[in-house]
C-alpha cells in the first residue's frame, strides 16, 4: 500500500514539469482570458477594466463587423471541409493503387507545399490572384479573353482562398487518410471481389465503414482547423474585398491588438470556443450513435 | 573506439563553452561602463540597414552610451510597445508615427520635449517645417522630433511617357500638373498592347486607398472632422465630389483598372502602368526593378486645393528616464536628427530645411521632388482611433471604387460608424483625460 502510493508519487512527479507549463501557459490564460471577457478592458484607457457581466457577449451579438466575421468563417467551414476532405479521399484512394515507389512520390508531391509557410505561401498567392497583372489572369485572359476577379469580388474571394488552402493543405489529410486506407485487410476486397462486386461497390461497403474512424478524426481535425482560420485570409485578402473574408480569428486579433479592446476580444475567443465545442461534440455524438445503432 | 569518440565529443562540447565563456567576458568589458539605450522601431526592410549604420556611427562617437536596437515589423512593434510602455518597461527610445501619436500620448508614457529641445543642448525647430512640427503637438507640448517626412508622390514610367508622345521641347517625359494633363496623359498611356481588344497598359492604378483618395479629397477640400474631432463630418460634398471623380478614372474614363489596393503597385513594376501614387518609401523597391526606367514628380492639382497625404517618424522618449539615460537618448535622437540626410538616402526626406538645403539632398532626385509638396503636406486626423477611423474609412471607399454603392451612400454609412467609434472613444478615453 505504501510502496503503491510512493510508486504513485514518483510517476506524478515526471509529470510536474510538463503539467506546470501546461497551466502556466495554457490553463490559467484561458481562465484569465474567460475572466477579462466580463471586463470592458479598453486597454490604452487611463480609465481602470470595469466589471459589465455579459455586456461583451451581448456587444458582439450586435455588432456588425462580428456578425460579418462570423458569417465569412461559416462560409469558409461549409466550403472547405466539405470540398477538402472528399478531395483527399479520392486522391488517397488513387494513390493506394499505386505501386510502393509511386506511392511515395504523391504522398511527398501533395505534402510538399504544407511545408512552405503561410506567410511565403501567401504572398505567392497573391500575386497569382492579382487581377491585373497577376498569374492566373494573364493566362485565362490570353487563352480564353476572360479574367476572375479571384480576390477583388466578395463573391469570388472566400472560394479563391479555399482554392489556396486545398492546395496548400490537403497533403495532410492525404496522408492520415492514406495510413487508413493501409490498416484495411486486402483480403475483404479480394473476397468481395469473388463475390463479383465491383470497385465502387467495394468502396462504398467495405472502405467506407472500415475508414469511419479515420475519416471522423480528420474531419473533427480539419472543421476545428477550419473555425480557426486567419493566416490565409491574413496574408492573402487581409480580411478584404470590403471586411468579406475577415474570419472571426482575425477580428479577434483587430480587435484585441489593433483597436485594444482586450475584454471584448477575450468574449469573442470564448464564443468561438464555444462554437468549435459544440461542433466537435456533436460530431463525436452522432458518430456514436452510428456506431451503437449498428 | 567508443571511448575515444565520447572523449572527443566531451572535448568539443567544453571547447564550445569555454570559447562562449571567453566572448561573453569580451562583450561585458567592452560594454561595460557605458550606459545602456534601447531604441526599437519598425524598420525592418531596407531603412532598417541604414539605420544600423547610423547607430553603429552613434556607438563610435560616444564611447559613454551604447545604443541597443532592436527591429520587428510595425505591427508587432505597436503592440509590444503598448505592452511594454503600459508596464512601464517601454524602451528609452522609440519610434511612433504621427498618425499614431494620439494613442501613445493618451496612454501616458511619452515624455514631452520641449525643455530639451529648448535647451542649450537643443535643437532648432525654426528648422523644421511648420505643418510637420506643429503635427506632433498635444495639448501645447511636443511629443515627438520628426525624423523625417513621407510624402505620397507620383512615379511615371518614363519610357511609356515618351512613346505615348507626352514630352517637353527636349523630348524629355512632362509629368502632369494638372487635372486636365493628368488626365490626357492617362488616356494616351492607356492601351491595348496586343490587340485583343482589352487594356493591358494603364495610364493610372489606384494603389493604397486610403492614401490616395485622402489625397484627392483635400485637394478638394475635404474635410474630415468638425467640433475638435468630436463630430465626423465625412460625408461632406467636397469629399462625395472627390470620390466621384476616383471612381470616374475607373468606369468613366476607363484610364484605370478594378483598384486592389497596394496589389496594383505590381503593374507598375511590370512596365505596365504609366503613373502611380505612392509613398517615397516604395523608392527603394522601384530602385530594385531592373528595365524600368521611372521618374518621380509632386502629385497634379486634381482638385481646387494642393494637398498630399504625408506621414512622419517621430523619435520618442519614455517618461520616466534617469539624468545619464536622458541625456544619452537625447544626444542619439539629435544625432539621427542632424544626420538624416544618410537616413533620407533609404528612401525618405529629412525635416531639417537646412539639410534639404544642400546639393547632396537635390541629387536625391525622388527626394527632392516629393519634397517640394511638403508645405501642403496633410498627416490623417490626429484621433485616438484612428485605427478605427481608418476601417471605416476604408470600407467605405473601397465599396465605392468597386462599384457596390455611390459615394454617398458610402460616406454617409463611414459618417454613421465613426460617429459611433467617436462616442465610444469619448466614453473610455477622452473623460479620462
Amino acid at each position: 500500500m505504501k510502496q503503491s502510493f510512493i510508486h504513485k508519487l514518483a510517476n506524478f512527479s515526471f509529470m510536474i514539469p510538463y503539467l506546470t507549463l501546461f497551466f502556466v501557459f495554457l490553463i490559467g490564460p484561458l481562465i484569465f482570458g474567460l475572466g477579462l471577457s466580463f471586463f470592458r478592458w479598453e486597454m490604452l484607457s487611463p480609465a481602470p477594466p470595469k466589471f459589465i457581466g455579459l455586456g461583451n457577449y451581448q456587444e458582439a451579438l450586435i455588432d456588425p463587423y462580428a456578425r460579418k466575421a462570423l458569417w465569412a468563417t461559416a462560409r469558409y467551414v461549409v466550403m472547405a471541409v466539405p470540398v477538402k476532405i472528399s478531395i483527399a479521399l479520392l486522391l488517397a484512394v488513387l494513390i493506394n493503387t499505386l505501386t510502393d515507389s509511386h506511392q511515395n512520390f504523391y504522398r511527398a508531391a501533395f505534402f510538399m507545399p504544407a511545408m512552405i509557410t503561410i506567410s511565403v505561401g501567401g504572398i505567392l498567392w497573391r500575386w497569382f490572384y492579382n487581377n491585373e497583372f497577376g498569374l492566373f489572369n494573364t493566362y485565362l485572359s490570353k487563352f480564353f479573353g476572360i479574367k476572375i476577379p479571384w480576390i477583388t469580388d466578395p463573391d469570388w474571394a472566400m472560394k479563391s482562398i479555399v482554392f489556396m488552402t486545398m492546395w496548400w493543405s490537403i497533403g495532410g489529410a492525404v496522408i492520415i487518410l492514406m495510413a487508413g486506407l493501409k490498416q484495411i485487410p486486402k483480403r475483404y476486397y479480394e473476397a468481395a471481389s469473388i463475390d463479383g462486386a465491383s470497385e465502387f461497390e467495394q468502396f462504398i461497403n467495405i472502405t467506407l465503414p472500415l475508414l469511419k474512424p479515420i475519416l471522423l478524426l480528420v474531419v473533427v481535425l480539419n472543421i476545428i482547423g477550419a473555425f480557426q482560420v486567419f493566416g490565409q485570409t491574413f496574408m492573402i485578402t487581409r480580411g478584404g474585398p470590403e471586411y468579406s473574408t475577415r474570419v472571426m480569428v482575425h477580428y479577434i486579433y483587430d480587435t484585441a491588438f489593433h483597436y485594444y479592446r482586450m475584454g471584448y476580444g477575450s468574449a469573442m475567443s470564448w464564443i468561438l470556443f464555444i462554437i468549435i465545442a459544440i461542433f466537435s461534440t456533436l460530431q463525436f455524438r452522432l458518430s456514436r450513435g452510428k456506431k451503437q445503432n449498428a | 573506439m567508443k571511448r575515444s569518440i565520447i572523449a572527443k565529443i566531451i572535448g568539443a562540447i567544453i571547447i564550445v563553452l569555454v570559447a562562449i565563456i571567453i566572448i561573453q567576458k569580451w562583450t561585458y568589458n567592452e560594454f561595460s561602463g557605458r550606459t545602456t539605450i534601447r531604441f526599437w522601431n519598425g524598420f525592418t526592410g531596407p531603412d532598417g540597414r541604414t539605420m544600423i549604420q547610423l547607430v553603429k556611427r552613434f556607438n563610435a562617437e560616444n564611447p559613454k552610451y551604447h545604443v541597443l536596437m532592436q527591429r520587428m515589423d510595425w505591427s508587432t512593434y505597436y503592440n509590444k510597445l503598448f505592452i511594454a510602455g503600459m508596464g512601464d518597461r517601454a524602451p528609452h527610445v522609440f519610434i511612433i508615427h504621427t498618425d499614431a501619436l494620439e494613442r501613445f500620448v493618451g496612454a501616458d508614457f511619452v515624455r514631452p520635449l520641449d525643455d530639451l529641445t529648448s535647451s542649450a543642448n537643443g535643437v532648432d525647430v525654426s528648422d523644421i517645417d511648420k505643418n510637420v512640427w506643429e503635427a506632433t503637438e498635444r495639448d501645447g507640448k511636443h511629443y515627438g522630433l520628426p525624423l523625417d517626412i513621407h510624402l505620397l508622390g507620383m512615379f511615371y514610367n518614363r519610357e511609356l511617357f515618351i512613346k505615348a508622345g507626352i514630352v517637353d521641347d527636349q523630348g524629355n517625359p512632362a509629368p502632369p500638373t494638372t487635372q486636365e494633363e493628368f488626365l490626357d496623359a492617362a488616356k494616351k498611356l492607356t492601351k491595348d498592347t496586343d490587340g485583343d481588344g482589352k487594356n493591358d497598359q494603364w495610364g493610372y492604378v489606384f494603389t493604397n486607398f486610403i492614401q490616395n483618395i485622402y489625397t484627392v479629397m483635400n485637394q478638394y477640400g475635404g474635410t474630415f472632422f468638425a467640433n475638435d474631432y468630436t463630430e465626423s463630418t465625412i460625408n461632406n460634398q467636397a469629399n462625395i465630389d472627390a470620390l466621384q471623380f476616383c471612381i470616374d478614372l475607373i468606369n468613366k474614363y476607363k484610364v484605370a483598372p478594378t483598384p486592389e489596393d497596394i496589389d496594383s503597385w505590381i503593374g507598375f513594376l511590370q512596365g505596365k502602368v504609366g503613373m502611380v501614387f505612392a509613398g517615397i518609401f516604395m523608392l527603394s523597391d522601384l530602385s530594385r526593378q531592373q528595365n524600368l526606367d521611372f521618374g518621380a514628380a509632386p502629385i497634379p492639382l486634381l482638385g481646387t486645393q494642393n494637398a498630399v497625404w504625408a506621414g512622419s517618424h517621430n523619435l520618442c522618449l519614455r517618461s520616466n528616464l534617469s539624468d545619464d539615460e536622458l541625456e544619452g537618448s537625447w544626444r542619439f535622437i539629435k544625432f539621427l536628427s542632424e544626420n538624416s540626410l544618410d537616413w533620407a538616402e533609404g528612401g525618405q526626406v529629412p525635416i531639417r530645411k537646412s539639410l534639404r538645403n544642400t546639393d547632396r539632398f537635390r541629387n536625391m532626385t525622388a527626394q527632392s521632388e516629393f519634397g517640394k509638396q511638403i508645405p501642403y503636406a496633410i498627416y490623417m486626423p490626429p484621433v485616438g482611433f484612428g485605427t478605427e477611423f481608418a476601417r471605416e474609412y476604408n470600407f467605405a471607399i473601397e465599396k465605392a471604387l468597386r462599384g457596390r454603392t455611390t459615394p454617398k451612400d458610402a460616406l454617409d454609412m463611414a459618417d454613421k460608424n465613426i460617429e459611433k467609434v467617436i462616442k465610444h472613444y469619448l466614453e473610455n478615453y477622452k473623460k479620462y483625460r
